[in-house]
């Protein structure tokens, strides 16, 4: 599960100014009450259209989030460490198809989402954009992409939309062993042999730097935080939650024996948290704008496996068809009897 | 590529249901969610895979999620608020001497 | 107590890594998000079945043999697999008929071992069973669907049937130490049949005529491309502990 904050539809900010401005002021009201909006329920373009784009990213990261893991499926180490990544990458479709259902609740199906995605009009978080090298990626995305997802989503199991809290709290639930079993590859590499343990170095640097941007933009340069934090959907700013991460992901590594990549680090007692050093957002934008090292390759296998799965599909629907035919026939032939 | 998006439109999709899952024998089954297939028994084969992965049931409901009828949410108001006041519906609006006990 | 011959254990043991590990190589790229997590199920379940019966094997063996040694440090020469089993995945027609053939073949084995006089593998046997039930449930309903669905899926579930066809003699002809092979086959054969004819598919070809040796060349190479692969990295680091 993986949800990351990038604001890429800065024409949300102003919508939200809507004609009927006392139906918005109740909304609002209901908002500030902590009283959850349902699907039926009245909304402002502006919040139905935040979610929908929020939810839907949010799922398409699930299932492209499936292939950079999934790769490694075939060349697990063992067997037992085979059957959990099977399980886990099974998981992200789960949390897909859980936020594709939150998504079509606001009245747009799934197609339209996967066509969104397929044509590059929607996005997804740019993490999976990144390639996994080594067997310890599979530790390292459980342990810090997976602990860097939970901190962004605990918040949204709180946030006013039903449909999507409920889906959230699914995924929270069923997530909390993704984390555990990174953790427990790294740990694993960690008292291995040196080979293994240089491999789980040089993992967490490539990783460490993508997963802090995981977080998206600083507050200060983040366009609808400030939406979405009104709207109830977005409970805790991208700065908190990085901090956040970062003050727990220290003494993590610590325990790993395991160097964090940045000498800017270090413990800074009057703000209680740690420093650390400046994020390269100019590779941020240029991976979420398709210049990562695996994005064509992402959209082509999600692409092809959608299309080839395309007769699969229809195969399935004039069977139904058939079959429900049938039963209509029967039940007349009965009736004529 | 394009041409081959416009192509994913096609009306082929199949049909959304309601997923309902008892958790226990003796419970009532829930709402846990919902998911696409190609007619009712597709369905339950599917949520069985989708939504019992870690035993969470014993049983599986699946509705076409068209069938379901809701009431109107503006009407939350004056369906439900005249309840309110009946409050000599609950058993805590009577007072019991002590001596009685449990009642 | 009985045990089952070894020999036997590790036919079993093989075939259900071989089988999951190819339905593995599907997870991430299903027709459907539904039915990516659907038929991931079944490879977790033979991958499960494998790991058991392994450990089964070991402890049995004693020797310091283990699962992984058992998975990861034998060559193509070594398994004992149903043939089968190592087909690459094809199409989806081709992995659900795949399917269809081996878990009609495994019900009736999985349900004879599981009253047969090796407690031990009983116990697993019974567990599989049922695993096996539900995937022979999800193999046969697509099989109806492709075959029964559209003129596009017909003509590629029937190219499955040609394909596969061929390894299907050998498969009913394995002896299973402790199981009626007459009784399993007669048992595959009437579910096959049942299945072909509410897909309105011809009767399934399993004396189909080949040249055996090209197919079972065939599936060893398949087998020893997918061994490859899963063990590439366990061969990289003998020493490691995952």
């Amino acid at each position: 599960m993986y949800t990351q904050a990038i604001d890429t539809d800065p024409t949300l900010r102003t919508s939200a100014a809507s004609d009927d401005g006392a139906a918005e002021d109740a909304f609002l009201a209901r908002i500030a009450d902590d009283e959850k909006i349902e699907p039926q329920d009245w909304m402002p373009e502006a919040y139905r259209k935040t979610l929908v784009r929020q939810i839907s990213q949010h799922a398409h990261s699930e299932v492209v989030g499936m292939l950079p893991e999934g790769g490694w499926i075939t060349r697990a180490p063992s067997l037992k460490r085979k059957e959990i990544l099977l399980a886990k990458v099974q998981d992200e479709g789960g949390h897909g198809l859980y936020l594709y259902a939150a998504a079509e609740t606001l009245g747009v199906s799934r197609e339209q989402l996967i066509d969104a995605l397929h044509s590059g009009k929607a996005k997804y978080s740019s993490i999976f954009n990144y390639e996994t090298k080594t067997w310890a990626d599979i530790g390292t995305i459980g342990w810090l992409v997976d602990g860097a997802a939970i901190m962004n989503q605990v918040p949204l199991c709180r946030c006013s939309y039903g449909p999507y809290a409920r889906a959230m709290i699914r995924i929270c639930k069923e997530e909390s062993f993704h984390q555990r079993q990174g953790f427990d590859i790294v740990r694993a590499l960690c008292e291995g042999t040196p080979e293994q343990k240089a491999m789980a170095q040089e993992s967490l640097n490539r990783w460490w730097w993508p997963t802090l941007m995981m977080f998206g933009p600083h507050d200060s340069d983040s366009t609808h935080t400030g939406q979405a934090s009104a709207y109830g959907i977005k409970r805790i700013s991208n700065d908190e939650l990085r901090q956040k991460f970062v003050d727990v992901t220290v003494a993590q590594a610590e325990f790993l024996g395991l160097s964090i990549p940045d000498p800017a680090l270090r413990w800074n007692p009057a703000r209680g948290h740690y420093d650390f050093g400046k994020i390269d957002w100019d590779e941020f934008w240029r991976v979420v704008n398709g210049q990562g090292p695996c994005n064509e390759a992402r959209m082509n296998d999600r692409i092809s496996a959608f299309e080839e799965g395309r007769w699969v599909r229809d195969a399935a629907s004039a069977h139904a068809a058939k079959h429900a035919a049938r039963a209509v026939a029967r039940a007349g032939a009965l009736e004529a009897a | 590529m394009s041409d081959s998006n416009a192509k994913s439109l096609a009306p082929t999709d199949w049909p959304l249901f309601e997923v309902f899952i008892r958790s226990k024998q003796g419970l009532d089954h829930k709402h846990v969610g919902s998911l696409h297939a190609s007619d009712a028994e597709h369905a339950i084969a599917l949520a069985r895979d989708v939504y019992t992965r870690r035993q969470e049931g014993v049983s599986i409901w699946v509705v076409p999620s068209k069938a379901i009828t809701a009431s109107d949410p503006a009407l939350k108001n004056e369906n439900f608020d005249p309840m309110a006041s009946k409050i000599y519906r609950h058993p805590t609006f009577y007072d019991i001497p002590e001596e009685i006990g449990h009642m | 107590m009985s045990a089952l011959p070894s020999q036997s254990l590790l036919l079993i043991a093989d075939s259900c890594l071989v089988w999951g590990h190819r339905l593995s190589e599907w997870c991430g790229h299903g027709p459907q998000l539904e039915e990516d997590i659907a038929l991931t199920n079944t490879a977790l379940d033979v991958i499960g079945q494998a790991r058991l019966l392994y450990q089964l094997y070991s402890s049995r063996a004693g020797n310091g043999l283990t699962e992984d040694k058992l998975a990861y440090f034998r060559g193509p020469d070594a398994f004992q697999n149903v043939a089968i089993a190592a087909v690459e995945n094809g199409d989806y027609a081709q992995t659900v008929l795949r399917s269809l053939i081996l878990s009609a073949w495994f019900v009736p084995l999985w349900r004879a071992l599981a009253v047969g006089r090796d407690p031990e593998l009983a116990a697993i046997a019974v567990e599989a069973e049922k695993a096996a039930r539900v995937q022979r449930r999800h193999a046969s309903d697509w099989t109806i669907r492709f075959g029964d669905g559209t003129a596009e899926s017909r003509r590629r579930i029937e190219h499955a049937i040609s394909t596969l066809a061929p390894w299907v003699p050998a498969l009913l002809a394995t002896e299973i130490d402790g199981t009626d092979r007459a009784h399993r086959e007669n048992e595959w054969r009437a579910f096959v049949a049942e299945v072909m004819a509410e897909a309105t598919l011809a009767a399934f070809p399993v004396n189909a005529n080949g040249d055996h040796h090209a197919f079972e060349a065939n599936a060893k190479q398949a087998l020893s491309a997918l061994l490859h692969e899963m063990q590439s990295l366990a061969r990289e680091h003998p020493e490691a502990v995952w």
